[in-house]
């Protein structure tokens, strides 16, 4: 068959209106019950649609204060309040400490206790979990209490390793030349004493960071760089702590005897 | 009718059953006769029939002019109602023949005896239909739009929501397999 004739068959052939008149009277009998429970539903689910996205703003909304504002503040608070009833830390406050800083992770708090100030603690503590067997001249840096939320008891208390700047070559000279002129140093330090080390002090101001799914305990900030210039003479020890930013002398102090007449008076 | 009036008479029917029921009589010959063209059946063009009016009904309150006459949109219905009988009963083979068979236990007896006698008294008709029914249903529906119904294709493509352009290759493609299925 040809295309025109195929289309000339199809625009010939036709089927006449057939109707079944009980059919659309029976349709429209129930087409006309159903409008009014029709238009209900539409009404009813228009409201809906205008309702449900603002109650359900309204609830990511509360959920997302709750998560992220008010839960986090109230664990953090939660293991700060356990940390303080810990013995332990509660001394160390007595002692002028604060909490510096608090992370949760993993259902734990980390709760960082520092000194309010540089070596407002001294040497003397003796806490049997952190052993701070400090040395003359060691700066006790804090404590990283482990707080168990489930159990609401402190887990683990330990000693903050004091961190570094590295000393870059020539800061060393720098120290020295620094120090040489210095009055304060000439007056309390004897002509006689001999430079016995420079070490770079530790960061003082830390905090915690959550890293590879565990707390860290890093500078607050590192834009500080000082070093500590030790003498000796005579077996009795004296420090000078050196701004190497400012290149001035920021501390002099007389240490006390060396290590060995220490552990002898004891 | 123009589509200015249609609009007016569409509010009005969102509001008042009985202007819904205005437009009922006014489109069920033509719903109804192109679902036949279509399925060569009585009874499942008129259970495709109700389908189309129900979703017209629940959809009411949903339709939106733009500027698609209510006519387009109830083709549009019906359309995917039969394709979506054929996908359901994809494997079930309706023969014409059944078409004589007494149907529905709903309508009196000689209307649905009037109704296949009519049908069957158009041979020309079934026979053509037969080979359409065994093309693709995309061919299906604009072959039967086209010289069945008489649509433009504008009006085809607003049915159906395709392009012109679409409809028109539909049309060759669908002409091109019929003919072969004629030979």
């Amino acid at each position: 068959m040809e295309k025109g004739d195929l289309i000339k068959k199809l625009e010939e052939t036709s089927l006449p209106e057939i109707e079944i008149p009980s059919h659309k009277k029976k349709l429209k009998e129930v087409l006309l019950n159903k409008y009014f429970r029709e238009k209900r539903s539409w009404e009813i689910f228009n409201i809906l649609r205008k309702v449900v996205p603002v109650g359900a703003v309204a609830i990511i909304l509360i959920v997302l204060i709750l998560n992220n504002l008010i839960s986090p503040k109230y664990t953090l608070a939660q293991a700060k309040e356990i940390a303080m009833r810990d013995p332990q830390i509660k001394e160390l406050i007595e002692r002028g400490a604060i909490v510096r800083d608090v992370k949760i992770l993993n259902n734990k708090g980390y709760v960082l206790i520092q000194p309010s100030a540089r070596a407002e603690m001294g040497a003397e503590i003796e806490i049997e979990e952190i052993k701070t067997d400090l040395k003359i001249g060691e700066e006790f840096l804090g404590a990283l209490a482990e707080v168990d939320l489930k159990e609401k008891r402190v887990s683990r208390i330990e000693k903050v390793t004091p961190q570094f700047f590295p000393l870059a070559e020539g800061e060393e000279e720098k120290v020295k030349e620094i120090a040489k002129d210095n009055p304060e140093i000439q007056t309390i330090v004897p002509k006689e004493a001999e430079i016995k080390e420079i070490i770079p002090v530790p960061y003082f101001q830390l905090k915690l960071i959550k890293e590879e799914n565990s707390i860290k305990v890093v500078p607050e900030q590192r834009e500080e760089k000082r070093a500590r210039i030790i003498y000796e003479f005579d077996k009795n020890q004296w420090e000078g702590e050196i701004d190497l930013i400012e290149e001035k002398v920021k501390e002099v102090k007389f240490l006390g005897e060396t290590e060995n007449n220490a552990t002898f008076q004891e | 009718m123009d589509l200015k009036k249609e609009k007016e008479l569409i509010k009005k029917a969102k509001r008042d059953p009985e202007v819904f029921g205005r437009l009922y009589d006014e489109h069920y010959p033509k719903i109804f006769g192109y679902i036949l063209k279509r399925v060569a059946n009585l009874e499942i063009a008129q259970d495709i029939t109700s389908e189309t009016f129900f979703k017209a009904l629940k959809n009411l309150w949903r339709f939106r002019w733009r500027n698609i006459s209510l006519s387009s949109w109830l083709y549009r219905i019906a359309s995917n109602e039969i394709a979506n009988f054929f996908r359901k009963n994809k494997n079930r083979v309706i023969p014409l023949e059944k078409t004589s068979e007494p149907i529905s236990t709903h309508n009196p007896l000689i209307e649905i005896i009037e109704a296949q006698e009519k049908l069957k008294r158009h041979k020309d008709f079934l026979a053509l239909q037969e080979k359409i029914s065994q093309l693709p249903l995309k061919y299906q529906e604009v072959i039967c739009l086209k010289f069945f119904e008489k649509k433009k294709i504008k009006e085809i493509a607003e049915i159906l929501g395709r392009k012109e352009g679409t409809i028109k290759s539909l049309l060759h493609r669908g002409l091109k397999k019929l003919r072969e299925l004629c030979h």
